[in-house]
């Protein structure tokens, strides 16, 4: 039966092929406006997904101080450093490596200079894990140090790497000594400067010397970690830690577990994983890509309506025709249900066209967007998004066409045959 | 027996503020295996009983019943089964879908009855076969003269087998000879088939292949004539 009422339809969509056409572009229109966009959106996000995943590390967390990443109003806490202890972090199960990054204010000394006058004042002192360097290269922005000097590594205790502006005023060059003071009552200690870093990767705000959360103003002084212990004492000034779990484990658990055991102990930290950062980045783009695939929609909505003049003006000119099958013993129902698959057929028609045009116009901008920001952006032609738009246009037409078909269903017999 | 049964039939219409009356108290009975000419001015209210026979109309008042049953009484749904099973309809300006091919137009009552694909062309091309215009099947009713339209309506409505034809003027629009020849095929539905067929006719050459003829007039039989 529904194979007949669809070759009915048919016959009469192609009876007036002009105005079917016409009423086909009215959808398709709106049908390739909306696969388009949500085809980008969601080939943005995977996008930003891969490319989180790329920069991050599938494989790495980061600690730091909770409330500092998240959906606004998730619960904040005033603090911006937590207390770490780095040896166990380091043993808990499943985890590879962890660097961490410590920030305090010491009164630092310069070497004596050609005046025997010292420079001396207070400076932020930030404690680097030299894994930091070593083991999360993507975390580290444009590092370099002047020429003459080196970055902190393992094994380094005594020594310090002076940001550019520090350097200058304390007029310092590897080699040189400093003095810093921690803790009031821990003794002053004496650091050589075994490197500056360049004033051109320190001065550039698109593309810090650090990952973000990294102090790197130009005058601050960077020692290794384990020399902040003998300076300020156990680590309760921690700012950032990044954590790499063994190959093959569920990053996600793992941070989840050392998160709960630092919480247990009263530390309020989050643990931040790629998928984290990448969720929220997706949150944005398919808050922009829903409200634009709105605005799509009425387009949509337009294309509707011209659906729905174009089965009354069919309901109209068919009059008789509907007298007649009425006549040769076709039911209410039967011609509601004619008149609806042919709506629905025009709709399915037009999302069939615009589903093909709207992937093709989403290659296009994807291959754009691509070529402006150097990424590769996926187009996403998802059997689902093709289904649900299919059957979206179908369901589009035939609601569109449910007013008309219920006049042609209601017509009277009599008063159809006699229609001139 | 009596296929259709009128007593006391009235129908008004509303044409404006006034009212129309086109059938004042008509009794008619129509037995099976005969032939019924309707005969009468126009707007004697010959089509308006056409209609009320076949259900596709109801009176204002008296009773019509088909086969025994009283059609004001029928649900809807036993209405529309009438329509496609019980009677078949023939109009004067043959009513036959643009769009569908002459086969098609004749499988149409069939698809209504849900009748499977195979089974309605084979009924639907011995049909057209019958009447006489098995090569023309494929072309539309704007590639058909008119008598050709009229074999095709013909053969839609015995499509569903019916026993009662109503042919409202069926040569109305033809030339004479086609005429005669739509008018020889409804007479051997009767002979051969033991249809029964109701005319409505201007023309006294198509009356006389009825057995009886029926004249009206202001909506009241004025005369009963019967053939011999």
């Amino acid at each position: 039966m529904f194979r007949d009422f669809l070759a009915l339809a048919g016959a009469s969509i192609a009876h007036r092929r002009m105005r079917s056409w016409l009423t086909v572009i009215g959808v398709f229109i709106g049908i390739t406006a909306v696969v388009a966009l949500i085809s980008v959106g969601l080939g943005l996000e995977r996008t930003i997904d891969q490319e989180v995943a790329k920069l991050f590390g599938v494989d790495t967390f980061i600690l730091m101080p909770r409330g500092a990443f998240g959906r606004p109003g998730a619960a904040r806490t005033s603090a911006n450093q937590f207390s770490l202890d780095l040896a166990w972090l380091r043993s808990v199960d499943g985890v590879r490596t962890a660097a961490a990054v410590r920030q305090q204010t010491g009164f630092v000394e310069g070497p004596a200079g050609e005046d025997g006058r010292r420079v001396r004042g207070f400076f932020p002192v930030v404690g680097l894990s030299p894994e930091l360097i070593t083991e999360f290269e993507s975390f580290l922005g444009t590092l370099e140090v002047a020429p003459g000097g080196r970055l902190l590594t393992a094994g380094d205790e005594a020594v310090a790497v002076l940001g550019h502006a520090m350097a200058r005023q304390m007029t310092v060059e590897p080699g040189d000594t400093i003095t810093v003071q921690g803790d009031a009552d821990a003794e002053p200690l004496a650091l050589t400067v075994v490197g500056i870093l360049s004033a051109q990767a320190q001065d550039t705000p698109q593309q810090p010397a650090f990952a973000p959360g990294v102090p790197d103003s130009p005058d601050t002084i960077f020692i290794p970690y384990e020399t902040m212990g003998l300076l300020w004492g156990r680590a309760e000034d921690v700012r950032l830690t990044l954590v790499k779990t063994d190959p093959g484990r569920d990053v996600n658990e793992v941070a989840a577990r050392a998160e709960a055991h630092l919480r247990a102990q009263g530390t309020e930290v989050s643990a931040v994983t790629y998928t984290d950062i990448s969720e929220a980045i997706g949150t944005v783009t398919s808050t922009v890509s829903a409200f634009l695939a709105g605005i799509a929609g009425i387009s949509l909505l337009v294309g509707g309506v011209g659906v729905m003049n174009t089965m009354f003006t069919s309901v109209l000119e068919r009059t008789r025709d509907i007298g007649i099958m009425k006549a040769v013993g076709a039911s209410n129902a039967n011609i509601m249900t004619l008149f609806i698959i042919e709506s629905g057929l025009i709709g399915l028609v037009g999302g069939v066209v615009g589903t093909f045009l709207g992937l093709g116009v989403s290659a296009v901008t994807s291959a754009a967007i691509g070529r402006v920001f150097d990424v590769h952006v996926a187009v996403v032609a998802s059997p689902m998004l093709i289904f649900i738009t299919l059957l979206g246009s179908f369901t589009l037409g035939a609601f569109a066409g449910l007013w008309p078909a219920r006049r042609a269903a209601k017509l009277p017999v009599v008063d159809a045959l006699r229609y001139e | 027996m009596n296929v259709l049964q009128l007593k006391g039939i009235t129908k008004e219409y509303q044409l404006g503020k006034s009212a129309v009356h086109a059938l004042r108290g008509l009794d008619l009975d129509v037995g099976q295996g005969e032939i019924v000419a309707l005969m009468g001015p126009s707007g004697s209210g010959k089509s308006t009983l056409m209609h009320i026979l076949g259900a596709l109309d109801t009176p204002t008042g008296g009773t019509a019943t088909f086969e025994g049953h009283d059609l004001q009484q029928l649900e809807e749904r036993r209405l529309v089964e009438l329509r496609g099973h019980k009677v078949g309809f023939v109009f004067q300006t043959f009513h036959l879908v643009p769009t569908l091919s002459a086969q098609r137009n004749v499988e149409l009552p069939m698809v209504f009855s849900r009748i499977g694909k195979r089974e309605r062309a084979r009924r639907a091309q011995e049909l057209l076969k019958r009447v006489g215009l098995a090569d023309r099947a494929k072309h539309k009713p704007n590639e058909l003269s008119g008598g050709e339209r009229q074999r095709v309506a013909i053969a839609r409505a015995l499509a569903n087998d019916p026993p009662v034809i109503l042919a409202d003027e069926p040569t109305g629009n033809l030339d004479s000879e086609t005429g005669n020849s739509i008018l020889d095929l409804l007479r051997r539905l009767c002979e051969e088939d033991g249809k029964t067929v109701v005319l409505v006719t201007h023309d006294p050459e198509a009356a006389a292949i009825a057995h009886r003829i029926i004249r009206l007039r202001d909506g009241r039989v004025v005369e009963e004539t019967r053939n011999v």
